[in-house]
């Protein structure tokens, strides 16, 4: 641990509920060590409010290890804050100087309804899921491993787009608030496995039916999507979803 | 609703739409510098030129509504898309930053509606300018014909006319930079080998488009040709 601590300064929004018009609110916290991830510099603050008897920051968090996709921090302008394919949870203090200034926003997007402060209800990407997310298979004893051969070059793609944890970072920073590489992500992973084949034309077309229901917009493939991922998910989705798209023409109806 | 509605209405149908009218334009935007080019090999040439078009009769006019539709389609995507930003996001960032690399956000992506609106309006100015136009005639091998050059060399000898029609075609190169990876992009025709290879051409390609349209204008503005 590093002995030298820093002076950071906050402004985060701070918002009752839906019906309440939120605010930025400073905050400074000058014991910040360096070792400290970002939501640890949270909890840190926090602990603070709640001994000065002041109501503490709500905020999403859980495995706090960058795989649950639980953490949704915008800060200064960039979801996940600056570090590259990482989520805010395993963004460290070390990362800024001593004295700079902060500024913490939740995601944005009508799809996203606000609960309180930074915590916004991202139900609307499981949604979009149960629309055609998944396949369907009788359930019981598992299948034999590698009874369904799978080469290497769908299989690796497949388990780059599978890496996606959902966290809606992509909606996030899209100036559109496009939900497609979310979406593309899953259909262009179940579209490179044999699995994902009996459903893969109705797949796409109800997901992407879903996603403009859900209220989230159209993609202008400015990529600012891939820069945030905290899983480095490739816009490729996104074409794949297009190809996807194209070849389920014969079930549009 | 007929499945072409359906497909048209979705938003993978909505990319794919402004892809292939986009990349249709920049068809018609190719052809167009290959022929405003001919302007160097002498007046004979261009009118020659003009005048082999306008003998298409019928088909001319198939592509001129072919392109009509093209455009105002285009346009008509690209404001819808636009316009629903604020419906996706009805309340806004306080601070909003781009990541930097592989994003591609900058001043041409950014400013798409901006240069298209703007492309729009010039259109409409420049067919007053060219196509409506009184044009004198020349006579060619024994035809009659519009002298193109004539009018070509008159209207950049105003100053001001020839700047805008320079800073348009600048516009014009930053929507192509954006456009025509975009265009790929939306239709599907992307890997991630091919990604930054076609994003690179795009801006070689706009580049040299822009660089065309201007050449012109400012040849004939400074006597060069």
């Amino acid at each position: 641990m590093s002995d030298q601590t820093m002076t950071i300064h906050l402004k985060i929004w701070r918002q009752n509920d839906p019906n309440t018009p939120g605010k930025l609110v400073d905050y400074t916290v000058d014991d910040v060590n360096p070792d400290m991830s970002f939501l640890e510099m949270l909890d840190w603050l926090n602990e603070r409010l709640m001994n000065e008897g002041e109501v503490p920051i709500e905020f999403d968090h859980d495995c706090r290890e960058g795989i649950c996709g639980s953490c949704n921090l915008v800060l200064n302008g960039m979801a996940h804050g600056p570090q590259k394919g990482t989520a805010v949870c395993q963004l460290h203090m070390r990362k800024y100087k001593d004295g700079d200034t902060i500024v913490v926003e939740p995601w944005r997007a009508k799809a996203f309804p606000m609960i309180k402060d930074l915590v916004v209800d991202r139900n609307a990407l499981d949604r979009i899921m149960a629309a055609g997310g998944y396949i369907s298979v009788n359930t019981g004893a598992p299948a034999d491993a590698n009874a369904l051969p799978i080469n290497k070059y769908d299989a690796d793609l497949a388990f780059d787009y599978a890496a996606c944890i959902g966290c809606g970072a992509c909606v996030a920073a899209c100036p559109n608030s496009s939900a497609s590489l979310f979406t593309g992500a899953k259909i262009a992973q179940l579209a490179h496995l044999p699995q994902g084949h009996p459903e893969r034309k109705s797949r796409v077309v109800s997901m992407v039916d879903k996603m403009a229901e859900e209220g989230f917009g159209d993609c202008s493939n400015y990529a600012e999507c891939e820069a945030v991922c905290p899983a480095e998910i490739s816009i490729t989705a996104i074409a794949e979803m297009r190809r996807e798209y194209f070849k389920a023409l014969p079930v549009i109806e | 609703m007929s499945k072409a509605a359906t497909f048209l209405n979705s938003q993978v149908g909505r990319k794919i739409a402004t892809g292939v009218t986009g990349l249709g334009l920049v068809l018609f935007i190719i052809v167009h510098l290959i022929g405003n080019l001919t302007y160097f090999a002498g007046a004979d040439a261009i009118n020659t030129y003009s005048y082999t078009l306008h003998q298409l009769g019928p088909l001319l006019w198939v592509v001129r509504l072919g392109l009509l539709a093209f455009f105002v389609y285009h346009a008509w995507l690209g404001i819808s898309i636009w316009l629903g930003r604020r419906r996706a996001r009805p309340e806004g960032y306080v601070v909003q930053a781009t990541r930097g690399e592989p994003s591609r956000q900058n001043w041409s992506s950014r400013s798409m509606i901006l240069t298209g609106i703007l492309l729009l309006l010039f259109i409409i100015t420049h067919l007053n300018t060219f196509a409506f136009h009184d044009f004198q005639t020349a006579v060619v091998g024994g035809v009659e014909m519009h002298d193109v050059h004539q009018r070509l060399t008159e209207v950049f000898q105003s100053p001001l006319y020839t700047v805008y029609y320079v800073a348009i075609m600048i516009l014009l190169g930053m929507h192509l930079r954006h456009g025509v990876w975009s265009s790929f992009q939306s239709l599907g025709w992307m890997s991630r080998k091919t990604n930054p290879v076609i994003y690179s051409i795009a801006f070689v390609l706009a580049v040299i488009i822009a660089a065309g349209f201007i050449g012109l204008p400012l040849s004939i503005y400074f006597g060069l040709f």
